[in-house]
């Protein structure tokens, strides 16, 4: 009796909160943004921006796998594969040809998405557990490839030495400088995932992932639109990898096996699919968990482990899943993911 | 003779991936749930019957019980920790606790057993039988015999036991299971536990035939039975066996014509191409997969 009125008072309280989040989003958004971007200036603590940059480069990349997972409800666990491609393309590029920076970030993307569409044109036929199967089986094959293909990427000694970027002839090699390209990588990542989801693409997406024997009979192509989804992921995964390759210097294939596609994932589940604010949410806690159990040594990944467990037993809606969107806040969403709940329900049930 | 031998490889490497498919299509059929801790368990088997040999001296028989007892608490703990809560849970919840076990396993036995190869004891000495050309070792012939007795005992459990026939049930429908008075739960803890327990020996047999175990050695395997099972649609047991038996061969066969750099792409392409041409696998009645 007593635990259920402890248990009501808090969930009251995180009502409150919640709505509180909710009316001012706006508020919020820009001083998170405005707090961002001005760390740089009064902070000289450059492990604190490093490990800044990581959360905002591991946010562009669980952005990019929610987009799949979060929102039309298909499970991909080869995002590592996508990353890979796009590394190699910049790394490749950049050392060989010389091609500047910033002509590559694009054209990384590009090239990880038409890959991504043409491994889609068999994967999104499949179902449930067997698209997942397949996306990881692909994203090994890419991975090993890239290991073995000595000639084009040097094997198992990896690509070194990758150009910074430069802008007017200056050199961009301070982590300050990482961090103002990526925070603008990711706002742009989110801002368009953003316009994708209000306009009838996303639309199109979402009532695939509510139900796809209602999306086809109110005429949604399924496969252009699946497609479209993948193509839309493997782009920001690609520009992701691409932003690796210099900030690190050095690539090699070891860095995107299937470990690092479940860490992305475990991330975005964390954080809470099929929001915006989740992934985010979920690459802060995941990076920033890793980085204060730094002292506990090798017990680190097993202190990690237990608390990824421990979320899904406690929360396997993720952090900021069933806010069903504090920064977005519009009821629209929150019925939707109660639809969600009750199919997800009745599917058991059947 | 050359390809005699590699053939004989891979029918022996074959005939282990296929022991861990049968185990990995056995879980899913019965608890429904995919695992990415399958070859974590195969490593916690071979660890186990590494320090059952230092223990007890080379006995064949202690090992193997080592080796099972090793599978059946490590898919106890997963049951525990992975699906007990999650069996009508969405999916995905269940694959990323399997992932996190996994990753806890393989880091506790790093911290443990420590990160290096430890020299697996030689059971036989490296003893071999002439058949013409063909050299065939006493290792090779226990990984046969083993899997073959392994696999039929399992085959015979399924199909002549009262628990092997409420195991078949709860395969076929959890509900009518249920129904009929079966505890679906206590089957499920027990079907993963008998899956886990070929997983340990396959542990223990890659460990003699290859001669070492470590930490991480589990993650690669793990790969290729979850690669075989494809093959038959997830739950087919006699399917996976022969996926299983195939990628064996295919590695082997394969690193003749291509660099053996390229060993571990043949499983994934062979399940690629397995998913693209016969999604639902062979020996499954079309539209019975989930």
């Amino acid at each position: 009796m007593k635990r259920n009125e402890i248990m009501q008072k808090i969930s009251g309280g995180m009502q409150q909160v919640k709505s509180w989040v909710m009316r001012r989003q706006r508020l919020l958004l820009v001083f998170f943004s405005a707090a961002v971007l001005l760390f740089p200036l009064i902070s000289q603590n450059n492990y604190l921006k490093g490990m800044l940059v990581k959360v905002m480069l591991f946010s562009v990349l669980t952005t990019a796998l929610n987009v799949i997972n979060g929102y039309s409800g298909m499970f991909c666990l080869g995002i590592a594969g996508m990353m890979c491609i796009g590394s190699y393309t910049e790394a490749i590029l950049a050392t060989r040809f010389g091609i500047s920076f910033w002509l590559l970030l694009p054209l990384a993307g590009l090239t990880t998405a038409v890959f991504g569409l043409v491994i889609s044109i068999p994967a999104i036929r499949l179902k449930g557990i067997y698209f997942s199967i397949i996306t990881m089986g692909f994203s090994e094959i890419v991975r090993l490839l890239a290991q073995n293909w000595t000639g084009l990427t040097g094997g198992a000694m990896g690509i070194k030495n990758i150009p910074h970027p430069s802008i007017f002839g200056m050199k961009l090699s301070q982590v300050n400088h990482y961090y103002y390209i990526v925070f603008a990588i990711l706002a742009l990542c989110i801002f368009t995932i953003r316009r994708i989801m209000n306009s009838k693409v996303g639309r199109a997406w979402l009532s695939i992932r509510e139900d796809e024997a209602a999306a086809r009979s109110l005429g949604v192509n399924l496969l252009r639109y699946k497609a479209l989804n993948f193509f839309v992921a493997a782009f920001w995964a690609g520009v992701a990898g691409a932003f690796m390759a210099p900030y690190y210097q050095f690539i090699a294939a070891d860095m995107y096996t299937t470990n690092e596609s479940f860490n992305v994932l475990s991330m975005l589940i964390i954080g809470g699919q099929g929001t915006m604010v989740g992934p985010v949410v979920g690459s802060l806690v995941s990076n920033g968990l890793s980085e204060l159990m730094r002292p506990f040594g090798d017990w680190r990944l097993v202190v990690y482990s237990v608390i990824i467990i421990a979320t899904m037993w406690l929360r396997p809606q993720g952090i900021a899943g069933s806010s069903s969107g504090a920064l977005t806040g519009r009821k629209k969403k929150r019925r939707q993911k109660e639809n969600l709940r009750k199919a997800q329900r009745l599917e058991v049930e059947v | 003779m050359y390809i005699l031998e590699q053939i004989l490889n891979g029918v022996c490497q074959g005939s282990i991936y296929a022991l861990m498919a049968i185990g990995y299509a056995f879980i899913y059929g019965i608890v429904g749930l995919v695992t990415f801790s399958y070859g974590e368990v195969a490593m916690v088997g071979a660890f186990a019957a590494y320090y059952a040999f230092i223990l007890f001296g080379n006995n064949l028989l202690i090992g193997c019980i080592a080796g099972i007892a090793g599978g059946v608490v490590a898919g106890m703990l997963i049951y525990k920790f992975c699906y007990e809560r999650f069996l009508l849970a969405p999916k995905h919840i269940a694959i990323i606790c399997t992932v996190a076990i996994s990753q806890l396993f393989k880091s506790l036995a790093q911290i443990y057993f420590g990160t290096e190869v430890k020299p697996m004891a030689s059971l036989f000495g490296g003893k071999y039988i002439q058949l013409g050309d063909l050299r065939v070792t006493y290792v090779q012939i226990l990984v046969l015999v083993m899997v073959i007795i392994m696999a039929s005992g399992l085959s015979l459990f399924t199909k002549k036991t009262q628990v092997g026939m409420q195991l078949r049930a709860v395969a076929q429908d959890k509900k009518a299971a249920a129904l009929v008075g079966i505890h679906v739960n206590r089957m499920a803890l027990l079907g993963n536990c008998i899956g886990c327990a070929l997983g340990g020996t396959a542990g223990l047999l890659l460990a003699v035939y290859y001669g070492n175990v470590y930490a991480t050695m589990g993650q690669a395997v793990g790969f290729k039975a979850f690669s075989a099972v494809v093959l038959g649609g997830l739950s087919n047991v006699g399917a996976a066996a022969v996926g299983g038996m195939l990628i064996g061969l295919l590695e082997n066969i394969g690193i003749m014509f291509f660099s053996a750099n390229y060993r571990d792409t043949i499983a994934f392409v062979f399940m690629v191409v397995v998913l693209i041409f016969m999604p639902q696998g062979i020996g499954t009645k079309k539209g019975y997969r989930q």
